[in-house]
């Protein structure tokens, strides 16, 4: 099957692969246990590529996020089909993880564990 | 975005790690808003440095930016914490355990060491320390309390938007935040005003004006108020009110306001007495309550003077009184013999703490105040919260 390519803003420029964990939304702080990295549904973020509709800005989120750095539990990027609020950017500077936004609605049809490429300049490539 | 020569100097780390990643954050979200460059500020006030709040993640994240040599470049404040901090609770209704009392103390031992003082309070501009900066009208902040917020922008003039989670703090290690929102001129000028034919006067009347405002104001710009609050306290909860319904970082208040008045208004609605009446009259409190609360925002020295009067030619309280007020304006209080006074009728006084950030909402009990912005944080943690007028809540304390 042919690769789709995606369109988004570098936020925290990076480049990275791996495979999707898709959610509708996400709030590091609430979602996410800071001392595992899973979410309520038993997925873990560590290592992961999140592909989420929209982040649900929590001023603690940056402390989670940073925290799961510490522990080698961050997702290796953050990808959303919409604007990131500021809270989410901070915790994405402090925990050096790529964030890209203002993709295409389309990335939220994207499988999850679908092997994914992020390109500095912000291109997604999904592989499924 | 473009950089000044000395702000990439800090981003090479020339100014250590600390504030090199403090302003690469700034930057970064600046950069996400589409903010054109920076702009240096003169003050940080931090929220979120409760252990309750920001927990275990919180307190690494603090603890390690301050190991890592990270200072203020400003002069800083801090928020009110979940319990007061000299009593080890909340007076006579609630006692931290051991674990919180030390891990609170963790964070604000760090924020000290970075330089921060630790005035434990959401009305910053109360304190005589900020009074001594003498900030004029135009300068920039970074302010992480939206109460605050909307006083520093309204009624002080100063420019700040409401900077949550960290990054008043990291705004205050790089000294400069980003400039945008409320920091341009041009995006403070009012094009919506609220038309009221009455003065108000009353803090909870205050509160609902400004939550109603806060649910119609969709315009960008921030609202302009036609009409009248006077007296401090009203102020303070009309300006508390708007963080909450709508997230509002400022309103315009002719005579209050020190900025010119805006001259292109698109728009002006009126708000009818009957509408405030009416809201104020749903969420009113029954005949009794367990616990009468005020100080959210914190009350300032001249509400803790008029209170104890109050209370004394009332001849003392019966329900439970909690006034919350910052450790500064505690011990001014002190000083003058309020606090003996207060208590001697009956009304117990927390430092540098509030109900909102307590564990209050666990202990069960009911509880009326004059403030919009603790009622509806309080009623949203399913506390059996009440709003009154506070005439109203003072015949409510000895009506038993």
């Amino acid at each position: 099957m042919t690769p789709r390519v995606f369109k988004g803003r570098p936020v925290v420029p990076g480049r990275s692969e791996g495979e999707a964990l898709v959610v509708d939304s996400i709030s590091f702080y609430g979602d996410v246990d800071p001392s595992t990295g899973r979410l309520y549904d038993g997925r873990s973020v560590a290592g992961r590529i999140v592909v989420a509709g929209r982040s649900r800005g929590s001023t603690v989120g940056p402390y989670v996020l940073y925290s799961l750095k510490q522990k080698g539990l961050e997702p290796r990027a953050i990808l959303l089909a919409s604007r990131s609020d500021s809270v989410l950017v901070a915790g994405a500077v402090l925990a050096e993880v790529i964030l890209v936004d203002e993709l295409p609605r389309g990335i939220l049809e994207v499988s999850d564990g679908a092997r994914v490429v992020v390109e500095r300049d912000g291109t997604v490539i999904v592989f499924s | 975005m473009h950089l000044t020569r000395e702000e990439e100097r800090i981003l090479r780390g020339e100014e250590g790690w600390a504030r090199a990643k403090a302003l690469e954050v700034i930057v970064r979200v600046g950069e996400a808003l589409g903010a054109e460059r920076l702009v240096e500020i003169k003050h940080a006030h931090v929220s979120g440095v409760s252990y309750e709040n920001i927990g275990e993640e919180g307190l690494k994240f603090i603890e390690d930016l301050a190991e890592s040599g990270a200072r203020f470049k400003v002069p800083a404040s801090v928020n009110p914490v979940s319990f007061d901090v000299d009593e080890g609770g909340l007076p006579g209704l609630w006692q931290a355990s051991r674990v919180e009392a030390e891990k609170q103390a963790r964070i604000l031992k760090a924020l000290s060491s970075m330089g921060a003082r630790l005035t434990l309070t959401c009305t910053p501009y109360y304190e005589t320390a900020l009074r001594d900066l003498a900030l004029r009208v135009g300068d920039s902040v970074a302010w992480g309390e939206s109460s605050a917020v909307a006083y520093a922008n309204s009624v002080l003039g100063l420019r700040t938007n409401r900077e949550g989670g960290p990054i008043a703090l990291l705004a205050g290690i790089a000294g400069r935040t980003y400039y945008y929102g409320m920091h341009v001129e041009e995006e403070r000028r009012s094009r919506v005003a609220y038309e009221i034919d009455w003065v108000v006067e009353d803090e909870a009347e205050a509160g609902v004006l400004g939550s109603i405002i806060a649910e119609r104001h969709e315009d960008s710009r921030p609202p302009m108020l036609r009409g009248r609050v006077s007296g401090e306290g009203a102020l303070r909860e009309l300006l508390a009110s708007l963080g909450v319904a709508g997230d509002i970082p400022m309103i315009y208040l002719p005579g209050v306001s020190p900025e010119p008045e805006p001259q292109a208004l698109e728009r002006v609605e009126r708000v009818s007495r009957r509408e405030v009446e009416e809201k104020l009259e749903e969420l009113s409190p029954p005949d009794s309550v367990d616990v009468v609360y005020l100080g959210c925002p914190h009350l300032s020295l001249g509400e803790l003077d008029r209170l104890a009067r109050e209370l004394e030619e009332r001849g003392g309280a019966r329900a439970r009184v909690i006034l919350t007020a910052s450790p500064e304006t505690y011990n001014l209080a002190r000083a003058r013999g309020l606090i003996d006074k207060l208590e001697r009728y009956g009304a117990r006084i927390a430092r540098g703490t509030c109900l909102v950030v307590s564990p209050f909402w666990k202990l069960g009990l009911s509880v009326a105040t004059n403030s919009f912005k603790a009622y509806f944080y309080l009623k949203r943690r399913g506390v059996r919260a009440y709003l009154a007028r506070t005439r109203d809540l003072l015949s409510l304390v000895v009506s038993k």
